[in-house]
C-alpha cells in the first residue's frame, strides 16, 4: 500500500509538471484529484487495509492529496493569470484609446466660486446666501445709498418695482446678516447678482462673493492681511498686490485691490492697459452709517468688507476672453476646465 | 475728468512731470488714471510755411497759385482757400504726411499745375468745424518748424475716472492741489478769496427756493463782441475734448474746466424786466425750449432760472433758447451758481441731459468758489471779448451753510488703520493739501474743512484722507486676533455642491443660464396661462425683450443649451443646472425663489469614445429615469419617492405622455421625467430627440436623508435562479417584482428583471418578462431542494396573480 501510495504520487507530479495548458491540467486534475481519481480509488481501499495500519496509511493519502491539491491550483493560477498565446499578442493594439468612463465637468464658474469659499471657510468664515430679488433698502439704503446718491451710477440697476429690484451686488448680505446676529461675525455670502450692461466685458448676470467681518480692534492692516492671503490662495502664486484709495458709500476708508498683471506678469500689456496692475476686487473698513444702521456702535466695533467677482477671477487664471462664453454653455467650452 | 499736463502746470510745476510716474501717483492717491495720451499725434508731422506769392491759378478762378516758404524749401502749392494772400503764416502737409481721419497727401498737379503739398483748414486738421479757408497762423511765426511745437498743441492728456465723493478734482485746480501736496510745491491759482461789491442798478436777483439753490452771484459785462476765442483759449478747450463755439461760450468752459464751478452766460438784452428769479415753474409752465432747440415738458419740482416773463434757462443743466447769447450779443449776464445736488440730478436723469455742468452739480460745487470762478470769467471776457464789466454784482448766498469744524483723533486713526500715528504728521498731511487743523491736547486734532471738500463731514472721513495721503500701501499687513469659532454651513449648499459634483461623475456636464428669460418661453414650452408657471416677476427695464422676466422653469435654458450644442456638432449632450426659479408672491414685496435641479440629455449615451469601445447607441428614457435614480440614491432619499408614470395623473405639457414620469413624495408630485414633444423642439430649433428631468431640490433637500448603517456582510452563499414569465403586454414589470419582494418567501433577498421581450414567438398583446431572483439564508448554505421549492412557489404566485404564463427559457 505504501508502495503503492508513492507510486501514485510520483506519476503524478511527473504528470503535473508535463501539463502545459488547461485542458490538460483538467485531464490530470480528473486522474488524480477526480470523483474517480486515483486518489480518491485508493483511498476507497483503505477500508481494506490492517486496523493499525490505517491512520498511518490514510494520513499519508492525505498529505499526497494535499500536495497534489496545491500543485494544481498552483499551475491553475498560473494558467489564468496568462491567458495570451503568442496568437493572441496581434489581436491587442494598446495604442487604441483607453475605454472611458464618461464625466461631465463642473462649471468653471462653480469650481472658482467654490475655490473662493473653501479658502475663507478655511478662515473661520460661515457661508450665506441671499435672494436674488431684493429689496430697495438692503441693496441700498442700508448701504448708504440714498435715493439719488451719485453713487447709483455706479450701478445699472434692473428693477421689479419701485421698491424692489434684481440686486446689484452681494453686499445686501452685509446689512441682512448684521441686521440678525451679534459680533464677532465672519461671513461670505457668494452669488448671482445683476446690472444691466451687455458686451463684451460685461454680462447681465454675473457671480460676486461679498465677505465681511466685524469685531473689536479690526483694523485696515487685518483687510489688507486676509485678502493678501486669499488672492494668493486663489491664484496659487506670490503675486505682488496694491492697494489703492477707491470710493464705496458703505466702506470708510475703501480701497480697490489690484493685483500684478497674471498676463504679462506686471510688465504691462494690453489686458492690463500698460500699467501692469489688474483691478481685482473692491474692499474697505465697513462704515460707521452701516453700523448705525443696525445698531452696532461703531465706537466699539469696526470691520471690514470686500467683494470680488467671480468671473473676472477665472477669466484671469484660464485666460478667458470673451465673458459671454460663461453663460452659452458650449461643451466645448465647459469640457476645458 | 479730463486735463492736460500743460494746462496742470499752470497752477502747480513740477520738476519733472513724467506722465506715467504722475499717473501712478494719482492713482495711488484715489484719482485712478484711465489713459494718459500724447495729444494731437497726428498733426506731428505737419509744419508751418509762410506764403511769399499767391496769383490766380491760370486755368481755374477760384484757385490761388502760390509759392510758400518752408524752411530753406520754395514750394509751388495750388491752395481753394479764399484767405490765401501774400505773408500769411500757415499750415502745411508735404506729401506723404497723412491727416487726420487717414487723409493722405500727395503730390499733384491740379488743373495741370502741380501742387507739392497742402495748406491746411483747422477742420483739415481736426481741431474745429472752421472750413471757410485755411487756418491762419500769428504773422510772424516762423517757417519750417513743427506745428505741434509753434502752436504749443503738444500735451498729454490724462483721464481721472472721478469717484463720486470728490468734486472737487472735476476740476484743473483740484488736481493741482492734490498734486501740489504731494509733490510739495506751491499751488497758485489766478483768483482766490476774491470778494464781489454788491451793488447794480442794472439787475436783481431773487431766489425762492434757498434749498435748491444756496448761492447764486452775477455780473453783467457791457460791450462784448462775439467772435473766436484766442488760440490758447481753444487749444485748452480742444485738448480735453471741447468744441470752441465762441469767446464767452469758450470762457465759460474754460472757467469750469479749472475751477469745476459751470457758469451760464445769459444775454442779458433778452432778459425781461432785467430780473432774475430762481424758482420751480407755476403752473402753466410746462413746456420751455432749450438751447438745442428742443421743447421739453418741466416737471412742478424742477429748478429754473427766470426772468420778469418766465423760464429763460433749467437750472444747472442747461440755458434757454430764447436767452442764449447770440453773435449779436453785446451785453452778458454771468451766472455763477450752487444749485442743490440731488434736484440737478433728478432733473438731469428726467430731461436726458447729462452735461459737464450737470456732472458737477450733481456731485456738489464748492460752495465758497462761486465768487472766484465768476470773477476769473468776468476778467478773461473783459481781456478777450472786449467787454467792459460793470463795477458790482449781486450773490444771493441764503442757502448757505456754516463752515465744519471736525475733531479727529489720532488713537482712532492709528486704530482703524493698523499703523502708529502722531499729531504733527497727521497735522502735515492734511495741512498739505489746504485741510487747516489746530492741535487740541494730545490726541485730537481740530480740523476746519474747507468749502470745497464737501466729501469730509465725520471723522472717519478724515482717517481716509491720513489713510490716503500715507499711502495705502505703507499701512502694514497684519491677520486679524479673532475667537476661533466653528460656523454653521448652509446644509442645501452642502447638498448641492456634493450633488454638482456626483452629476459629472455620472456624465452630466453643469449649466449655468441667465435667471431670466423670454416670458413668450412659457408659451413656447406649451405651458397653459393658468399654470403657475405663466405667471412671471417681470423686469422693469430689460435688457431685451428676451430677457423680459425671472425664469420659473429651468429647461427653456437648458433647450437653448442642446440647440447650441447640436448646432456645434457635439454627438453627445447631457447638461444640468441646479438654480434658482421665481415666482410671485402675493401680499410680499419678495419672491419665492426656490431651487430647482435639471438635466437634459440628447445624442449618444457614450459620447467621445471611438466606436471601437462602444455601439452608437442613442439615449432613451432609461437614461434619464437612471439618472434621476441614481441622484436620489446618491441623496439616500432612494426609498421614500416614488418615480411612478404618470398614467392619468399630471403630465408636463412639454413631455409625450407614453414617455412621462412623476416624483413622487408622499402623493405630491416633486418633479418629473420624459422625452420632449417634437412641437416643442421645433420651436426651440432642435434638431435630436432630448430627454429631460425637472426636480424641485429644495424639496428633495426638505427631507430626511435614510441614515447610513452597517449591514453585516452574509456569510453563506446566495443562488440566483431566473423565471421568465408571459404577461398581458400592459403589465409593469414592476408590478412582478414588487411582487415578489413582498412575498412572504423569506429566502427571497433581491429581485431584478433582466430582460423583456416581445415579437415573433410571444402571442401579440403579451410580453415575456425575465426575472432574476437571489435566494439567501442568513443560518446556512442552501441545498438545491430549499432553492426549489421557494422558487416553485413563486412561480406559482406570479403566474395566477399576473394571469400569465411560465415561459421555458
Amino acid at each position: 500500500m505504501d508502495q503503492e501510495l508513492e507510486q501514485i504520487r510520483g506519476e503524478a507530479i511527473a504528470a503535473l509538471e508535463s501539463v502545459s495548458n488547461e485542458k490538460q491540467l483538467e485531464t490530470f486534475r480528473v486522474d488524480y484529484l477526480g470523483r474517480n481519481g486515483q486518489i480518491s480509488t485508493i483511498m476507497k481501499k483503505l477500508g481494506g487495509v490492517a486496523k493499525e495500519n490505517r491512520p498511518r496509511l490514510g494520513q499519508l493519502a492525505n498529505t499526497i492529496k494535499k500536495e497534489l491539491d496545491e500543485g494544481f491550483k498552483q499551475k491553475h493560477l498560473d494558467f489564468s493569470i496568462i491567458p495570451t498565446t503568442g496568437e493572441d499578442r496581434g489581436k491587442i493594439d494598446l495604442s487604441l484609446p483607453g475605454r472611458r468612463p464618461q464625466a461631465g465637468k463642473l462649471h468653471p464658474i462653480t469650481q472658482i466660486m467654490e475655490d473662493v469659499c473653501s479658502i475663507f471657510e478655511g478662515m473661520g468664515f460661515s457661508i450665506a446666501e441671499g435672494p436674488d430679488v431684493e429689496l430697495d433698502h438692503y441693496n441700498f439704503e442700508a448701504l448708504n445709498i440714498p435715493a439719488h446718491h451719485p453713487a447709483r451710477d455706479m450701478h445699472d440697476t434692473f428693477y421689479i418695482s419701485d421698491s424692489t429690484l434684481l440686486r446689484t451686488h452681494t453686499s445686501p448680505m452685509q446689512a441682512r446678516i448684521m441686521e440678525k446676529q451679534e459680533p464677532p461675525l465672519r461671513v461670505i455670502a457668494p452669488g448671482k447678482v445683476y446690472r444691466c450692461d451687455s458686451d463684451i466685458t460685461h454680462t447681465p448676470m454675473f457671480h460676486q462673493v461679498e465677505g465681511f467681518l466685524v469685531d473689536e480692534k479690526i483694523s485696515f492692516a487685518d483687510l489688507k492681511g486676509v485678502l493678501t492671503v486669499f488672492l494668493q490662495k486663489v491664484f496659487e502664486k506670490e503675486l505682488s498686490l496694491r492697494f489703492r484709495p477707491s470710493f464705496f458709500p458703505f466702506t470708510e476708508p475703501s480701497a480697490e485691490v489690484d493685483i500684478e498683471c497674471v498676463m504679462c506678469g506686471g510688465n504691462g500689456c494690453r489686458v492690463c492697459k500698460k500699467t501692469g496692475w489688474l483691478e481685482i476686487l473692491g474692499s474697505g473698513m465697513i462704515d460707521p452709517e452701516v453700523f448705525k444702521m443696525v445698531g452696532y456702535d461703531p465706537e466699539k466695533y469696526s470691520g471690514f468688507a470686500f467683494g470680488l467677482g467671480i468671473e473676472r477671477i477665472a477669466m484671469l487664471k484660464y485666460g478667458i476672453n470673451d465673458i459671454r462664453l460663461y453663460f452659452e454653455n458650449d461643451l466645448r467650452f465647459l469640457s476645458q476646465f | 475728468m479730463k486735463f492736460t499736463l500743460n494746462w496742470l502746470q499752470e497752477y502747480v510745476k513740477l520738476d519733472n512731470p513724467a506722465p506715467e510716474e504722475l499717473a501712478d501717483k494719482l492713482t495711488m492717491l484715489g484719482l485712478e488714471v484711465d489713459a494718459v495720451e500724447p495729444l494731437f499725434e497726428d498733426l506731428a508731422s505737419l509744419q508751418t510755411a509762410q506764403v511769399i506769392s499767391a496769383e490766380s491759378h491760370p486755368n481755374a478762378d477760384k484757385l490761388t497759385l502760390c509759392k510758400v516758404l518752408v524752411g530753406d524749401q520754395e514750394l509751388q502749392i495750388v491752395c481753394g482757400a479764399p484767405n490765401v494772400r501774400k505773408d500769411l503764416c500757415v499750415v502745411i502737409a508735404l506729401p506723404g504726411t497723412t491727416l487726420p481721419g487717414n487723409f493722405k497727401i500727395k503730390k499733384s498737379k491740379v488743373r495741370g499745375v502741380e501742387s507739392q503739398g497742402m495748406l491746411c483748414s483747422e477742420q483739415e486738421l481736426g481741431l474745429s468745424e472752421d472750413h471757410t479757408g485755411i487756418m491762419e497762423l500769428p504773422a510772424g511765426t516762423p517757417h519750417g518748424q513743427s506745428f505741434l511745437e509753434i502752436s504749443q498743441l503738444k500735451d498729454t492728456l490724462v483721464e481721472v475716472d472721478l469717484t463720486p465723493n470728490r468734486p472737487d478734482c472735476a476740476s484743473v485746480i483740484g488736481i493741482a492741489r492734490e498734486v501740489a501736496g504731494l509733490t510739495k510745491k506751491q499751488l497758485t491759482i489766478p483768483f482766490k478769496g476774491t470778494t464781489l461789491q454788491q451793488d447794480t442798478e442794472s439787475f436783481s436777483v431773487e431766489v425762492e427756493s434757498p434749498d435748491l439753490c444756496p448761492r447764486y452771484a452775477a455780473r453783467l459785462i457791457k460791450g462784448i463782441t462775439i467772435g473766436k476765442s484766442p488760440w490758447w483759449i481753444r487749444k485748452r478747450l480742444l485738448s480735453v475734448g471741447l468744441r470752441p463755439i465762441n469767446n464767452v461760450v469758450d470762457i465759460t468752459n474754460l472757467v469750469m474746466m479749472e475751477y469745476g464751478q459751470p457758469l451760464h452766460a445769459f444775454d442779458y438784452d433778452r432778459i425781461s424786466d432785467k430780473k432774475i428769479i430762481v424758482r420751480t415753474p407755476r403752473d402753466h409752465e410746462k413746456q420751455f425750449t432749450t438751447l438745442d432747440n428742443v421743447v421739453r415738458t418741466i416737471d412742478p419740482d424742477t429748478l429754473m432760472i427766470c426772468d420778469g416773463n418766465g423760464p429763460v434757462a433749467v437750472a444747472g443743466v442747461m440755458g434757454g433758447l430764447d436767452s442764449e447769447v447770440t453773435e449779436k450779443t453785446t451785453n452778458v449776464l454771468l451766472e455763477s451758481a450752487c444749485f442743490n445736488s440731488v434736484s440737478i440730478r433728478r432733473t438731469a436723469r428726467k430731461l436726458n441731459l447729462p452735461s459737464e455742468a450737470s456732472y458737477r452739480f450733481e456731485r456738489g460745487v464748492d460752495p465758497g468758489g462761486t465768487i472766484d470762478a465768476m470773477e476769473r470769467a468776468v476778467s478773461l471776457m473783459c481781456e478777450v471779448a472786449g467787454g467792459t464789466a460793470e463795477p458790482g454784482g449781486i450773490d444771493v448766498c441764503d442757502g448757505l451753510t456754516t463752515p465744519v469744524t471736525l475733531s479727529l483723533r489720532i488713537s482712532k486713526t492709528s486704530d482703524l488703520l493698523g499703523i502708529s500715528l502722531t499729531t504733527e504728521q497727521v497735522k502735515d498731511l492734511l495741512v498739505s493739501i489746504e485741510i487747516p487743523c489746530d492741535t487740541v491736547g494730545d490726541d485730537t486734532l481740530n480740523v476746519f474743512i474747507p468749502s470745497f471738500r464737501i466729501d469730509l463731514e465725520r471723522e472717519v472721513d478724515l482717517v481716509e484722507e491720513v489713510a490716503r495721503l500715507i499711502g495705502y500701501n505703507e499701512i502694514p499687513i497684519s491677520l486679524p486676533a479673532v475667537d476661533l469659532s466653528f460656523p454653521e454651513q448652509d446644509s442645501e449648499r452642502i447638498k448641492r455642491n456634493r450633488v454638482n459634483e456626483f452629476m459629472t461623475t455620472i456624465g452630466f456636464s453643469e449649466a449655468i443660464n441667465y435667471s431670466f428669460y423670454s416670458s413668450g418661453y412659457t408659451a413656447l414650452m406649451g405651458i397653459a396661462d393658468d399654470d403657475k408657471r405663466s405667471t412671471h416677476v417681470k423686469i422693469l427695464n430689460p435688457l431685451s425683450e428676451d430677457q423680459d422676466v425671472m425664469r420659473t422653469n429651468l429647461l427653456p435654458g437648458l433647450f437653448e443649451n442642446v440647440r447650441r450644442n447640436v448646432n456645434f456638432q457635439q454627438a453627445s449632450c447631457k447638461l444640468f443646472e441646479i438654480g434658482k426659479v421665481f415666482f410671485p408672491l402675493s401680499g410680499e414685496s419678495l419672491p419665492d425663489e426656490p431651487t430647482r435641479i435639471a438635466g437634459v440629455l440628447s445624442g449618444q449615451r457614450e459620447g467621445s469614445q471611438i466606436p471601437f469601445h462602444s455601439k452608437d447607441d442613442q439615449v432613451d428614457i432609461y437614461d434619464a429615469k437612471g439618472a434621476v435614480e441614481a441622484l436620489l440614491e446618491e441623496m439616500r432619499l432612494a426609498n421614500g419617492l416614488q418615480l411612478l408614470p404618470v398614467s392619468d395623473g399630471f403630465v408636463e405639457p412639454f413631455a409625450e405622455k407614453d414617455y412621462a414620469l412623476n416624483l413622487v413624495n408622499n402623493g405630491a408630485t416633486i418633479g418629473s421625467i420624459g422625452k420632449i414633444k417634437q412641437q416643442v423642439l421645433r420651436n426651440f430649433g432642435i434638431k435630436k430627440d432630448v430627454y429631460y428631468f425637472d426636480l424641485d431640490f429644495a424639496a428633495l433637500c426638505d427631507l430626511v436623508p435614510e441614515p447610513k448603517a452597517f449591514a453585516p456582510l452574509p456569510v453563506f452563499p446566495s443562488v440566483k435562479r431566473d423565471i421568465a414569465l408571459v404577461v398581458p403586454g400592459a403589465t409593469p414589470s414592476r408590478d412582478l417584482v414588487d411582487a415578489v419582494l413582498k412575498s412572504r418567501e423569506k429566502l427571497v433577498e433581491h429581485c431584478d428583471v433582466f430582460d423583456v421581450y416581445q415579437g415573433d414567438k410571444i402571442e401579440s398583446g403579451f410580453k415575456s418578462v425575465a426575472l432574476s431572483i437571489t435566494y439567501r439564508s442568513q443560518t446556512k448554505t442552501l441545498t438545491e431542494k430549499n432553492v426549489e421549492k421557494a422558487h416553485n412557489k413563486l412561480v406559482k404566485l406570479l403566474t395566477s396573480n399576473f394571469s400569465g404564463s411560465f415561459r421555458e427559457a
